[in-house]
């Protein structure tokens, strides 16, 4: 029960990252490697105004700057170069994950910190009420962002761009107001998934490296880019790493996430590939 | 204080050096064929082992790893190209079918899978802890104070070695076919060319030299840890390359000397001690900074690869 | 010498291809007409092996060929052109012609053995690929990078390419599009001079001038099947080709306008 608990966390947590994570792919088109680090970010921001306020004006705080930040890492690194492809924009991704990496590192040090949040009981046995906020959390975020995404104008209006940019460009939308959009949304998504990641854990510095790499799992197990199908993946992948220590040693946890990959993409290269080849680049 | 800043000096050119190798042999397969491989690490880390292993003597108390045969380094080295081929292999096969952002994935999922083991099977290799006081090639022949330089040239000499190698595959037919592939997949089709054959070439020469870099890194830092082999030195590599200028050889070798310089260089500004574990963070805060800039302003590199002329060299025959 | 027969191509529900036989004869120049859309590239995938076939049968001098992949295809003799030509953009155009000789003698100890920048092997493949690209026009050009290349320059480099491999027959998508009058003669030329060289030919094309200039024998689809098929001047006079070709032509015009 316990770990069936722990891996519904595992899985929102994942998912809260994941789903920005998607969104950013299918908008621009490159593997943000930096997402990871957006998580770090506000994990740390918030740390910081932790000591001024409490927990949860810190994070709300915090998960808004990071969404500014992403916006402004978009504007500032990634749009000029976009046209240079995706190979350019993966490693100035890889490059800016570094930068922000480092840069919380000089300021924060290498030690491993905790927010300061009050001690709780178990409401139900197996279960505190920061882990049923979490999962409640990433609930609402999935239901928002469904919502957000097929029923608003702008919603509507990222989809389109993610289908295919041109086509919605000659459509007369405009893709920098939705690509603004889009960066703010997978930050901040981003962000609460790293406060929760706190939360739960502890802060450190590796934080945002291990957690890009799950990332990457349920990005490939969902099918690159469909952002239902990472929803689903993320949930399956919390649940494996969480169940799967059950059985197997527990400093194998993040192994489980790419065994889970390594073995899909074996077994169907092509179904996976088909679903990414609907953007029509291999199409000769 | 000169032989001080001099033997600093000699020591991280052979770190860049031992980089230079690995960055040699994913410029091959990254630069030249087009792999996005993010888990270049994982031949350096498989090849640094077999060479441990190989060449220990077995373990003693306390200790435990497997083999320790105590061989000959030259067989360690060989072993740990061959090491690196083997695992190239068993990872190319399955994964080069897949496109580039899947191949990368997997590739870097690979590499954490590989560390991970190494770090917890304490049987296979000591786990954390390691194996340390490791030889390093004809030690006894100087005296400790020159030996630094010995080991530098050594390595300068390897570098040598790998580049003409890599060199002469570069501008080979076989070369050719693998830039054939990257440029333009489905028309190097209309040539004959079969992408998995020369991909899975690529990629197993690639193992191997990246192989033989994981003996030379364990020449150079005497120790093997798990820890050493962390996913930070294959982005290290690729920011070498992209630097240096992707699919040029030379410039794989200027890379990684700009690189590795540029960040060890910190070391000479003094911000008091208490400082220095951040000094880490700093240095890596500002490689970042340098990819950046290299991708905005220069993309194609330092050297960007070159023009491949045959008018010169074949006109009067 | 090549024959498709009863091909079909479904993606999900769409009939891209829907029974299409075809044969095209030794040293002939054939063409295939239709509308954007009507499947013309999706059946020169097939036989070429880009795409499986969802039912039917390629027949190529007398073997079936059907799915067999797209580099063995190659290799025997059957080249195709691509509707946008790229080239290996950062590779010059002497490289691109010599990615297509036909014994890339591939062998990775023996290149690292050789010293040579130039073997005697490759001497001679370079003399051959100077010689195809003077007789298309491409002589000054061998250094160029091919991503400098003009849009006409890269259509002739397309089967430029091919020659060093002496196919048997091109498969050509739309090699009039986008290319200027004065190059479009040249080209009409060169697909003469190499049909009286023997070479066979099968052209996709918009431009009906052309076609029915150069074409002895064509083929015309609309929505994935095959409506008419004979000489130019029937094709011409075909009341269901006006109307389904022709007539639909227009309207895209003016759509894309
Ligand atoms: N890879 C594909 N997936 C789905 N539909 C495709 C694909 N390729 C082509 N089609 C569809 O098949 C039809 C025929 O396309 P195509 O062969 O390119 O036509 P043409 O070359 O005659 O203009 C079109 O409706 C097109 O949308
Ligand atoms: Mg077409």
């Amino acid at each position: 029960m316990e770990s069936i608990v722990y891996g519904i966390v595992t899985a929102s947590i994942i998912l809260l990252g994941s789903v920005g994570f998607s969104m950013t792919l299918n908008a621009e088109n490159f593997i943000n490697i930096a997402h990871g680090q957006m998580l770090l970010l506000c994990a740390y921001i918030t740390l910081f105004l932790n000591a001024y306020m409490s927990i949860v004006p810190a994070a709300i705080i915090g998960i808004l700057v990071t969404g500014v930040f992403g916006v402004l890492f978009y504007k500032v690194f990634y749009r000029p170069i976009k046209k240079r492809g995706a190979m350019v924009l993966l490693f100035t991704s890889v490059g800016l994950a570094y930068v922000i990496n480092g840069v919380v590192g000089t300021i924060f040090g290498t030690t491993t910190f905790a927010y300061k949040i009050p001690n709780v009981k178990e409401i139900i046995p197996g279960m505190t009420p920061y882990q049923l906020l979490i999962i409640i959390a990433a609930i609402c975020s999935t239901l928002f962002l469904h919502y957000f995404l097929t029923k608003t104008k702008i919603g509507k209006a990222i989809r389109a761009v993610s289908e295919n940019s041109d086509l919605a460009k000659t459509r007369g939308i405009d893709t920098k107001r939705t690509s603004n959009y889009v960066w703010f949304i997978a930050s901040s998504l981003a962000g609460l998934s790293g406060v929760f990641l706190g939360v739960i854990g502890s802060i450190h510095l590796e934080m945002g490296w291990n957690q890009i790499l799950i990332i990457l799992a349920a990005t490939v197990l969902g099918g690159l880019g469909s952002i239902y199908g990472v929803m689903a993946a993320s949930v399956v992948i919390g649940l494996s790493m969480e169940l799967g220590v059950l059985m197997i040693p527990s400093y194998y946890r993040l192994a489980i996430a790419f065994a889970i990959i390594i073995i899909v993409l074996l077994i169907k290269p092509d179904g996976l590939q088909s679903l990414w080849n609907k953007s029509g680049k291999r199409v000769a | 204080m000169l032989t001080g800043t001099a033997l600093f000096l000699s020591s991280i050119l052979t770190l860049a050096a031992i980089y230079a190798v690995i960055a040699l042999a994913l410029n091959l397969e990254a630069g030249v064929d087009g792999l996005w491989d993010l888990g270049v690490v994982s031949f350096v880390a498989v090849g640094a082992y077999t060479y441990t292993m190989l060449t220990v003597s077995p373990a003693s108390a306390g200790q435990s790893y497997i083999m320790g045969f105590g061989l000959p380094m030259w067989v360690g080295v060989l072993a740990a190209g061959i090491a690196g081929s083997i695992v190239a292999f068993l990872i190319g096969k399955p994964t080069l079918k897949l496109k580039n952002e899947y191949f990368l994935i997997t590739t870097f999922a690979f590499a954490e899978v590989i560390r991970q083991i190494l770090t917890n099977e304490r049987w296979l290799s000591n786990g954390v802890a390691g194996v340390y006081n490791l030889a390093q090639p004809f030690k006894t022949y100087f005296t400790p104070s020159v030996y630094p330089y010995i080991l530098l040239l050594l390595l300068v000499i390897i570098v040598f070695i790998v580049y003409v190698v890599v060199h002469r595959l570069t501008y080979s037919t076989f070369g050719r076919s693998l830039k054939a592939l990257r440029e333009n997949e489905p028309l190097a089709l209309t040539a004959g060319i079969r992408p998995d054959r020369f991909h899975i070439r690529a990629f197993v020469i690639a193992g191997f030299f990246a192989g033989t870099a994981g003996a030379f890194y364990v020449w150079y830092s005497t120790v093997i840890t798990p820890s050493l082999f962390t996913s930070d030195i294959t982005f290290f590599v690729w920011m070498a390359i992209v630097i240096g200028g992707l699919a040029n050889n030379k410039g794989a070798i200027v890379g990684s000397v700009i690189f590795v310089l540029a960040g060890e260089s910190l070391r000479f500004l003094d911000l008091g001690s208490g400082f220095a574990v951040r000094m880490a963070s700093m240095k890596i805060a500002i490689l970042g900074l340098i990819l950046i800039a290299i991708l905005k302003w220069r993309p194609q590199g330092i050297l960007p690869e070159k023009k491949v002329k045959f008018s010169n060299s074949s006109k009067n025959s | 010498m090549l024959e498709v027969q009863n091909a079909k191509k479904y993606f999900g529900g769409v009939k891209a291809v829907d029974n299409v036989s075809i044969q095209v004869k030794k040293s002939s120049i054939t063409g295939l007409i239709g509308a954007n859309g009507a499947g013309k590239t999706t059946l020169f995938n097939m036989i070429s092996g880009f795409i499986p076939l969802t039912a039917g049968t390629v027949i190529y001098e007398g073997e079936d060929i059907t799915n067999q992949p797209a580099y063995k295809i190659s290799t025997k003799g059957i080249v195709r052109t691509f509707q946008t030509p790229l080239g290996f953009p950062r590779m010059t155009v002497m490289e691109n012609m010599l990615v297509f000789a036909k014994n890339r003698n591939a062998g990775i100890f023996t290149a690292i053995k050789t010293s040579k920048k130039v073997t005697p092997l490759e001497e001679e493949y370079i003399e051959r690929a100077r010689k195809i690209l003077k007789d298309v026009g491409l002589g000054n050009k061998e250094d160029a990078w091919v991503s400098d290349l003009s849009a006409g320059e890269l259509k002739i480099l397309e089967f430029a390419r091919p020659l060093m491999a002496d196919p048997h027959i091109f498969l050509l998508d739309e090699p009039a599009a986008g290319i200027n009058p004065a190059n479009l003669n040249s080209l009409v030329t060169l697909i003469k001079d190499l049909r009286n060289k023997g070479y066979t030919f099968l052209i996709v094309d918009h431009n009906l001038k052309f076609i029915m200039n150069i074409c002895d024998y064509i083929y015309v689809m609309a929505d994935g099947k095959l409506i008419f098929e004979g000489l130019p001047d029937e094709v011409a006079n075909a009341d269901c080709v006006i109307e389904s070709y022709i007539g639909k032509k227009k309207t895209e015009d003016t759509v894309s306008n």
